[in-house]
């Protein structure tokens, strides 16, 4: 009876050893598959690797050339300053020569009026002489220069107000190493979790002190001054606006 | 009353900006400070300066920092702050208007704009 049921329990358990080989010849090919397929993805899985090693080393040498953008924009701007400067000294000391010279315009006709006042018996040849010394003509040509004095000038207002430009650029460009900052760190944290095994040391990469390199991401060159109108739209309105309504906006 | 401005801002470029636009419009009196710090010890140390030319976006203590600060001394609570800045979002302009600045002005500006502000902000005190 023991016999009987020791077989049993033998050709049950070589039933489940049967069905167990059935199971593996399917899954095999499963396995073999799946071997296939990571040894395609590993060396593919090592290029990218590589490839995030090699960006993220270069992410150093890309902000520091951005900063070097914004320093030698601003020795620049700084150039171009010193001459609009110059210039405007140079409109201003032209400005006063006008200035003399229709003074000097003024008084020679002055002079010579006060001349045929008081000699009459010259006969108009004073006239004459007044004449020839094209004073009203000459006037007229100090005024024509007097104008394109103020065109210069008003030139170099908008010469400055375009200047403005390298302080919006290099807001912009700080904003744009703040953002390869972030992506150097995650980038350097995928490679961690690539090299983690190998005792990988993972690139040098320092904080960013948003509080040392503050930035506006929003900055842009408006022109048109619309940003402007906006402003002087909030501020007319916060003339009549309560200070209790401004704290509801920002919810305290 | 004879102003004398205390303009701040990081940009070395700017600050010879607002300084040449302050020249042209009439006013040749003015310090000049390179951030919020440097801008509180100036103020500080001289009791002559009587309006703030300020910029948003600076290291250190920051434009809207250095407003809080001014207002909450009582020695300087009431001097005009104009900010000068290239934030324009409505949510910017409100936060300055909260910490109360007297003015606004986003970059780029011209002269003429500089003079309507610190006038309006003259007429106003």
């Amino acid at each position: 009876m023991e016999k009987q049921l020791s077989m049993e329990q033998v050709f049950q358990k070589l039933g489940d050893l049967k069905q167990f080989f059935v199971f593996g010849q399917k899954i095999v090919p499963l396995f073999k598959k799946i071997i296939d397929f990571m040894t395609d993805i590993v060396p593919l899985l090592e290029n990218v690797n590589n490839s995030i090693q090699d960006t993220t080393s270069k992410m150093p040498k890309a902000a520091h050339q951005i900063n070097s953008v914004t320093n030698a924009t601003e020795i620049a701007t700084s150039e171009i300053l010193d001459i609009v400067d110059s210039m405007s000294a140079d409109m201003t000391k032209i400005k006063n020569e006008l200035e003399d010279m229709k003074n000097g315009f003024f008084n020679q006709r002055v002079a010579l009026d006060k001349l045929i006042n008081e000699y009459p018996s010259l006969n108009g040849r004073l006239e004459e002489f007044k004449s020839a010394l094209v004073i009203d003509e000459l006037e007229s040509k100090v005024v024509g220069i007097e104008e394109i004095v103020k065109k210069i000038e008003n030139d170099i207002t908008n010469i400055t107000i375009s200047l403005q430009v390298q302080d919006i650029t290099a807001q912009q460009l700080a904003s744009v190493n703040h953002l390869i900052h972030s992506v150097q760190e995650r980038l350097s944290s995928l490679l961690f979790d690539f090299n983690k095994t190998e005792g990988f040391q993972l690139p040098e990469i320092g904080e960013y002190d948003e509080k040392k390199h503050p930035f506006n991401p929003n900055a842009r060159y408006d022109r048109n001054h619309q940003m402007q109108k906006v402003a002087d739209e909030l501020i007319q309105s916060n003339n009549k606006t309560s200070q209790e309504e401004i704290d509801k906006l920002f919810g305290k | 009353m004879a102003l004398k401005f205390l303009v701040v801002d990081d940009s070395v470029t700017m600050r010879r900006i607002v300084a040449n636009s302050l020249k042209s419009i009439g006013y040749d009196n003015f310090v000049e400070a390179a951030d919020g710090k440097e801008a509180l010890a100036k103020l500080n140390a001289d009791d002559s300066i009587n309006f703030v030319i300020t910029d948003w976006n600076m290291p250190e203590v920051s434009g809207l920092e250095l407003v809080k600060a001014i207002r909450s001394n009582e020695k300087t609570q009431s001097l005009p702050i104009l900010m000068v800045t290239t934030r324009g979002l409505k949510e910017d302009i409100l936060e300055a208007l909260q910490a109360k600045v007297n003015n606004y002005i986003v970059k780029p500006f011209t002269p003429q704009i500089l003079r309507e502000k610190i006038e309006q902000i003259l007429a106003s005190s």
